[in-house]
């Protein structure tokens, strides 16, 4: 099984993609599709190059060969601000909201490439109406969130362009596990929105089960593609990198 | 003997708002870009000269010739980050602007060697020497002059950080620069602008400095030193803790030098050491974010 597995067209395609830190490469040649409409997640473990793979994409790290084509535009080579007006938004493993800023300031800051205020504000009430919880705590500073509150927050600070592609990298790094269920649900919500998602998740089962695609990474290539389920379900995965078989 | 603790004090308060204005850039410099410009305190006497030239050559009043200096520290402050610090990354980072802000001190304290030798100047202006008695204190024109121009650019500082988009994008860089790259702000552009601002208020501090101390192109190393102390004490990154800092620091140092001007500076020093053991973060420093 080495197709991506998906009759839908690829929003994002990686070819041959190598990107590393100092004098090595991370990523070796990464060859990859991320479907639009659905949840592409990506497994595997660590070391693989799952969150170098998520700043290569997001202009964080420079790409030293290979193209990322989202709609015909190469990505490669392009800072972040750029990456971002063509429609990828990335939020990153850490939490990465401005902890001395309240939550509304954080969401507005998601908009700060929208030159147009009307254009901030109505993205604004849109997003509150997908996360109606936030507006109970939109007066209060960042920090002062919980772990499960702040990334809904991040979410709804990404939904503020109206990504083409969205790029979650470990959502649920050190959250409670009975934060994980309200997470993995915004996840699903955005996507029912109409938000092509690219996922990386640790927690590898809960992440391909809630994903249409799913991705195995080892050595900074993909080893395995396919649906979520087939990923899911393939023993050999199973029993490297999710626990024993499903 | 009260009395002359309340003069200490007014004295204090009011040379205080001078070192605010020294310490107000090195602060913000430090918040946004993570390191310490070991050139703030030359670049201070750099800013005195400057005022020196428009006041003896060309007659221009120390105020007014700020129209001409503050813009013209804030290109040197852009140019020294753009050429030399911003090309600064990775691990050595920090380390290496150390070396690299010492080394633009060494340059511009050879230059001005150059250009006015190494005899004492000050600066001087019919308010530099005369003062004012106000229920029964005498306030010198210069620090009460210096001490609103404080106030009125600390709160500048904080309108454009509060109020601004650009002040937005300052704050948000301060806190993630990742996260900030990723919300799209041109953090290279920030971190340029910002060096520019902080250096650009050395323009202040030093006409200040310059018409409240004499001082020669070596002066730059023990302001330095000083200007680290304060912004320690006030809370790394902190405008307002700067601000406090400096009050804090020269009106404790005022008083003490009533019995002992040796045991002044010390004091300096020590009260540093006795917060910091207290309070390791300084009046209003943050405490590193939890690792997550």
């Amino acid at each position: 099984m080495t197709g991506p597995g998906t009759a839908a067209r690829p929003v994002l395609t990686i070819d041959n993609l190598v990107a590393g830190y100092g004098g090595g490469d991370v990523l070796r040649g990464v060859h990859l599709d991320v479907a639009e409409g659905g949840i592409t997640c990506v497994v595997g473990p660590n070391g693989a190059g799952k969150s170098t793979l998520m700043a290569a994409i997001s202009g964080l790290l420079r790409p030293r060969l290979g193209s990322i084509m989202l709609a015909g535009e190469n990505l490669a080579g392009r800072s972040p601000r750029q990456i971002l007006r063509l429609g990828v938004v990335h939020v990153p493993q850490n939490h990465s909201l401005f902890r001395d800023m309240t939550v509304t300031e954080n969401i507005e800051l998601g908009g700060y490439t929208l030159a147009d205020r009307a254009t901030r504000a109505r993205r604004m009430a849109a997003v509150f109406e997908v996360f109606p919880q936030i507006a109970g705590w939109a007066r209060q500073k960042a920090g002062s969130l919980s772990g499960g509150q702040q990334r809904l927050v991040e979410f709804a600070r990404a939904l503020m362009l109206e990504p083409r592609l969205l790029l979650l990298d470990e959502p649920s790094m050190g959250l409670a596990p009975r934060v994980l269920r309200d997470v993995f649900g915004a996840i699903r919500q955005m996507n029912q929105a109409g938000t092509t998602i690219l996922l990386v998740e640790q927690n590898a089962r809960a992440g391909l089960r809630l994903s249409s695609h799913g991705v195995v990474m080892e050595n900074g290539q993909v080893r395995l593609s396919g649906s979520g389920r087939e990923v899911l379900e393939n023993p050999e995965i199973g029993a490297l990198y999710l626990g024993g078989a499903v | 003997m009260a009395r002359q603790v309340y003069q200490a004090v007014v004295d204090g308060i009011l040379v205080g708002g001078v070192y605010a204005l020294m310490a107000v850039g090195l602060t913000l410099i430090f918040g946004v870009l993570d390191i310490i410009n070991i050139a703030q305190g030359v670049l201070v006497i750099l800013g005195a000269y400057l005022s020196y030239v428009l006041s003896v050559r060309l007659h221009i009043d120390l105020f007014v010739g700020l129209a001409i200096t503050v813009p013209a520290m804030f290109v040197i402050g852009v140019v020294l980050q753009w050429a030399f610090i911003r090309r600064l990354r990775g691990r050595e980072r920090t380390a290496m602007t150390l070396l690299v802000t010492y080394a633009a001190a060494l340059i511009i304290e050879g230059s001005l060697y150059e250009a006015f030798g190494p005899d004492y100047k000050q600066l001087s202006a019919p308010y530099v020497t005369s003062s004012v008695h106000v229920l029964g204190f005498y306030l010198p024109y210069i620090y009460l002059y210096g001490f609103a121009l404080a106030v009125v650019i600390i709160a500048g500082i904080y309108a454009l950080l509060y109020r601004t988009r650009f002040g937005r994008s300052v704050r948000a860089t301060t806190q993630d620069e990742t996260a900030a790259r990723l919300i799209g702000i041109d953090t290279s552009r920030v971190a340029t602008l910002t060096f520019g601002i902080g250096v650009a208020v050395t323009a202040v501090g030093g006409m200040m400095f310059g018409a409240t101390n004499s001082f020669n192109p070596n002066s730059g190393y023990d302001l330095i030193s000083r200007l680290l102390a304060i912004i320690i004490l006030g809370g790394l990154g902190s405008i307002g803790g700067a601000l406090a800092a400096s009050v804090f620091m020269l009106t404790l140092e005022s008083v003490v030098d009533i019995w002992s001007p040796q045991w002044a500076i010390a004091v300096f020093y020590a009260a540093l050491v006795v917060v910091l053991v207290v309070r390791p973060t300084g009046f209003f420093g943050r405490a590193p974010a939890r690792a997550q």
